[in-house]
């Protein structure tokens, strides 16, 4: 007979073994990266542009973003989408504050000519009057339909508070879709994506004349000095409530002005959070929806900017749980900054981590995002090492020390909608 | 190609073992034959519900997630109207922590009464969340009852009224656990970097001894083929007009199934679908319009759904789609474009098998459709299909009495 009730031996992962992409310089600040090493026929094809919401209104960025396949002057944006599809490509344009991230998704034989097609799409984009009426009649659309949503709701008024002051607090509005000028347009292309490149990746066994004719492809679009970004950010703290009169469950959203993974503190509140809210058996997750039942889901995270960060806490949970949620949520943080954690909740959390850490090293695609998430401070691979040796390291003083420092309630901006 | 090993314990369950050097980790994936369609008509919303009592405490195991989190590892589970899959991926040297948890939790449950108290209000709160509380969130929730009339798939995964929730009680969930988590109505499949030599010996550890169960008996009545046109509006607060076609097709085994998958996405997948260019950029209808199929095992939906642009009537629109679907009737769709399709089904299935997780699911999932080397035939379907097969569908399926529309209409009052 097996014995159930005791839960088998287990190893705990001592090291991973973390491995660098190539790296060729387009020029003295743009580099490519390649990860050549790939045990099946996928390949993928990362452009990164300096086109982000902070070089321009709002609007604008998103506009231009999504209307970079819209035609050239050879082209019309149905006969690019054609091509694209012969090869059975995909792509996806990904916006935030700070840039615009291409991702071209194909099989090694196709990613070149894909790579090519919608490179020439984007550099030559012409912006055709009917291409910009049509989107922003979708963009419009969608935006009234995320109105309708509390999590969006609160997510902007949390945007608002988080970066309160700054040039990223900037909200769109429906009545900014009824002023957009298609010069602006073609000013932010020029300025933002026909001079804004500034990091390739390449995962994929293809041929190194295929990279070389990337990287001579890329060079005219490409940044010549470095970037530099916002820092001074600094939240505006309190409680805010929106009601919604129709709404049946609250968004929540709570936190503050962090920093990134340059920060001599970043791995031991990365611990933290994930004590307090990155895990399925978080605190927040096992005081609110386990033990509780409020919300389907409560979690927090760190937010990183090119040159600071934020933390947050988010949830969902029912109309009458709104209060008592934020009680919770509150004296969680207290409980924290007062009484240590057991050493066997410690182990727990470290062993998940270490096991996270292993997936997210899992393969060729896994190692270049671990990459492109440290390069993008100029960090080395060895980040990881070191964050694993902390993780090893760290001991429940130091969690309630690190809490102490940076979980206080009065310095959180507290927002809830419905 | 995805390679497996295939076997059966004694007790009935069913193994698969797929081996991969290259990963540091494992999937444990077990897949239950059961899912809303098995459910009582006064009782929905169970199997979804069941699922998230499978993390409240086995019979010897009081926390699942704690032990497994200790090991390095995480988990979760998904419910259909079809199947429920449950999943855990751990580092590869603590395999065995998650088969002796999978498998405490296929013995028996805790069945605390504070567990289903408190997973009542977690799924409560998911149906506010995704149902509720979201513009259109309701649709499936009256789409499903206009499009069947008999079949159990008229009611949603999440069950078709909150307080069917509500009144769940533990002689429900024991009788439910009892009929359908046992061995015999199970697929267990071990993906990833294990140890060959000993998996099938510490399977059979843990597994072996758990009482292999009766195959529950499935008997929901057969949906009547439909004969006329069915169509129902709501009002909601929502910015635009929607609508949502529904066509009754074949069911996930028959050859309905590929085809009317190339023929959703040349309908109406992307910028380049033929509904995108002709509703939406050519005409202005639409601001948004996407075809799919539900895929389900039993007969399912093809689905056309879009909004319209402000100042566009449902009339117009419905015009302007039949219109359209009656075109392929005749000619079909060009070469061209089917190629580009397959090329596309091509390179996603290779970007979907990179993933240990998905594979694993993936065979599971094939082996309940008989057979779980399926995964390395599908390809081959897909390409077969010609440009003949897509008319044929079509004129058997996108029609007028073979069709459900509902449509949400702005709610001015």
């Amino acid at each position: 007979m097996i014995d159930r009730n005791t839960a088998p031996p287990t190893q705990k992962i001592q090291s991973i073994e973390f491995i660098c992409p190539q790296t060729i310089e387009i020029n003295s600040t743009v580099k490519l990266l390649w990860v050549k090493n790939v045990p099946n026929e996928t390949s993928r094809i990362d452009l990164y542009y300096n086109a982000g919401l902070r070089n321009g209104r709002n609007i604008i960025a998103s506009l231009c973003s999504s209307l970079l396949l819209s035609g050239t002057k050879d082209k019309s944006t149905t006969e690019i989408h054609k091509q694209i599809d012969q090869l059975g490509a995909f792509f996806d344009i990904g916006l935030s504050h700070e840039g615009v991230m291409i991702s071209i998704f194909a099989l090694k034989e196709n990613i070149f000519e894909a790579f090519c097609i919608i490179n020439e799409a984007i550099q030559c984009a012409v912006f055709p009057d009917k291409e910009i009426s049509e989107k922003i009649r979708v963009k419009k659309e969608k935006h009234k339909i995320n109105f309708g949503r509390v999590g969006f709701l609160a997510q902007r008024k949390f945007q608002e508070k988080i970066f309160y002051n700054s040039p990223y607090s900037e909200l769109t509005n429906l009545e900014d879709f009824d002023n957009i000028s298609k010069n602006e347009l073609i000013e932010f292309h020029e300025n933002f994506f026909q001079k804004g490149l500034f990091k390739v990746a390449v995962v994929g066994n293809i041929k190194e004349s295929e990279i070389d004719s990337i990287i001579s492809k890329c060079k005219d679009s490409c940044i010549d000095k470095p970037l530099e970004y916002y820092s001074a950010f600094d939240n505006f703290s309190g409680v805010f409530h929106e009601e919604k009169k129709s709404a049946v469950q609250s968004a929540i959203r709570i936190g503050k002005t962090l920093f990134n993974k340059t920060h001599a503190d970043f791995f031991d509140f990365s611990i933290l959070n994930t004590v307090l809210g990155d895990y399925f058996g978080s605190r927040l997750m096992k005081n609110i929806r386990e033990d509780k039942g409020y919300t389907y889901g409560i979690g927090s995270a760190v937010v990183e900017t090119g040159s600071s960060g934020y933390f947050i806490i988010g949830s969902e949970v029912g109309i009458k749980h709104r209060e008592s949620t934020l009680k919770e949520v509150k004296s969680e943080l207290e409980n924290l900054c007062s009484t240590e954690m057991s050493h066997k909740e410690l182990e727990l959390v470290k062993n998940y981590l270490l096991g996270q850490m292993l997936k997210a090293a899992d393969g060729p695609y896994a190692m270049m995002d671990l990459f492109l998430s440290v390069d993008t401070y100029d960090l080395k691979m060895n980040f990881y090492n070191e964050y694993i040796e902390r993780i090893h390291q760290i001991d429940t003083k130091e969690i309630i020390s690190i809490s102490q420092k940076y979980l206080k309630w009065d310095t959180m901006s507290v927002i809830s909608v419905g | 190609m995805v390679s497996f090993e295939r076997y059966k314990l004694k007790n009935g369950l069913t193994v698969l073992l797929h081996h991969d050097k290259t990963t540091p980790m494992v999937v444990v994936n077990t897949l239950y034959d059961v899912g809303a369609r098995d459910e009582n008509e006064n009782k929905t919303g169970f199997a979804h519900l069941f699922e998230h009592l499978m993390f409240g405490g086995s019979v010897n195991i009081s926390d699942f997630d704690k032990e497994l989190q200790k090991a390095g590892g995480e988990s979760n589970a998904f419910t259909s109207n079809d199947v429920t899959n449950y999943y855990d991926i751990v580092p590869a040297q603590n395999i065995e922590t998650a088969l002796w948890l999978e498998s405490d939790r296929m013995l028996s449950l805790a069945f605390t009464d504070k567990s289903l108290e408190v997973q009542r209000n977690v799924v409560i709160e998911e149906f506010k969340q995704r149902y509720l509380n979201q513009p259109y969130g309701d649709v499936w929730l009256e789409l499903r009852p206009l499009a069947y009339e008999k079949h159990p798939y008229k009611w949603a995964t999440i069950g078709k009224d909150i307080a069917h929730i509500e009144n769940a009680n533990m002689d429900d969930v024991k009788s439910f656990f009892k009929k359908y988590y046992c061995p015999v109505n199970a697929i267990l499949c071990i993906a990833g970097n294990y140890d060959e030599s000993g998996i099938k010996s510490i399977i059979e550890k843990y597994y072996g001894s758990i009482p292999g169960g009766k195959r529950p008996s499935r008997l929901n009545p057969a949906e009547p083929k439909q004969n006329s046109f069915k169509t129902k509006t709501i009002y909601r607060d929502v910015p635009s007009n929607a609508f949502y076609y529904a066509f009754k097709m074949g069911p996930r085994k028959s050859s309905d199934y590929y085809i009317g998958d190339i023929m959703s996405d040349a309908l109406g997948k992307d910028n380049s679908s033929i509904l995108n260019i002709a509703l939406k950029k050519e005409l202005e209808l639409v601001t948004e319009i996407n075809a799919f199929i539900t895929g389900s095992l039993d007969d399912g939906l093809f689905i056309i759904s879009g909004k319209l642009a402000d100042g566009v009537d449902f009339n117009d629109l419905d015009k302007a789609l039949w219109g359209q679907l009656d075109e392929i009737k005749k000619i079909g769709i060009n070469n061209d474009k089917l190629e580009s399709l397959k090329n596309k089904i091509n390179t996603a299935k290779a970007f979907q098998e990179q993933g240990l997780l998905n594979r694993s699911i993936n065979l599971s999932f094939f082996e309940l459709l008989g057979d779980a080397n399926g995964v390395n035939e599908e390809g081959f379907i897909y390409q077969k299909i010609s440009g003949n097969d897509l008319i044929l569908f079509a004129s058997d399926v996108l029609i007028r009495n073979n069709c459900s529309l509902l449509k949400v209409a702005i709610n001015d009052r």
